[in-house]
């Protein structure tokens, strides 16, 4: 099977146009399913909080953390209506095709 | 999703900012693209999507009306899926997008383009997303 989904980054090359610098902030990710875009970003950033509802998707992102994003980004099954951070203060808010 | 909204403001740095992703109430395309020429077949239906896309936007709407927000910066991308064959983008649609379905016209279009010769060709449903910069108004 082969699909291939935005394999022309036009979603992350359109994120990093309207943020601007990513370098260094602290970002909440609504909604990021599987970490698909999460991956793309999470390079630049101090720390990344990624939620989504979906358990199931969730596994798959916990599955896919690469090593070497372990100490940066944490995944968490919940709703943002659910969700109450320990350190609230993100820089970027980022609502993934999630409203 | 105005609570959510809501939730945001308070979860956000003053000097903080939101970034909205997603599509808007209308249908996403497909074309056949053989060799260089891309070829149009029809669009997808989504059933339930559209209400949610639009209360989407009216959410924005009312927490910018509401100043807890301010819209710094619109814009919009085409986000692209490729696949080879029709069989694969249904099974596509079924595992990633429940709510979406080829109508039996469009389908027979992606079959007529996709049973020419040509070696080069692939099917792309293409998504035209909305993405917005806002900004959280500091309360008076």
């Amino acid at each position: 099977m082969s699909v291939h989904t935005d394999p022309e980054d036009s979603e992350i090359a359109a994120l990093f146009d309207f943020t601007g610098t990513i370098d260094g902030k602290r970002v909440l990710e609504i909604g990021c399913g599987d970490g698909r875009l999460t991956w793309r970003y999470a390079d630049r950033a101090a720390r990344v909080v990624a939620i989504d509802p979906d358990a199931d998707e969730i596994a798959a992102a916990l599955e896919d953390l690469p090593p070497r994003l372990r100490h940066r980004v944490e995944f968490k099954a919940v709703s943002i209506q659910e969700f109450e951070p320990a350190a609230p203060a993100f820089d970027v808010v980022i609502l993934s095709w999630a409203l | 999703m105005v609570h959510a909204l809501e939730k945001i403001y308070r979860l956000l740095k003053p000097d903080g900012i939101l970034i909205d992703i997603h599509p808007p109430p209308e249908p996403s395309s497909i074309d056949v693209r053989i060799g260089e020429q891309a070829h149009a077949a029809g669009w997808l239906r989504e059933t339930d999507d559209y209400g949610d896309y639009e209360a989407a936007d009216e959410a924005l709407a009312t927490i910018v009306a509401r100043r807890l927000f301010a819209v710094e910066r619109r814009g919009a991308f085409s986000f692209l899926t490729h696949v080879d064959t029709l069989a694969e983008l249904r099974n596509y649609l079924t595992e990633e997008w429940e709510n979406a379905s080829i109508d039996d016209v469009t389908a027979a279009r992606i079959e007529e383009l996709m049973s020419t010769p040509e070696r080069d060709k692939e099917i792309i449903l293409r998504e035209s997303v909305r993405i917005a910069r806002l900004a959280p108004i500091p309360k008076a």
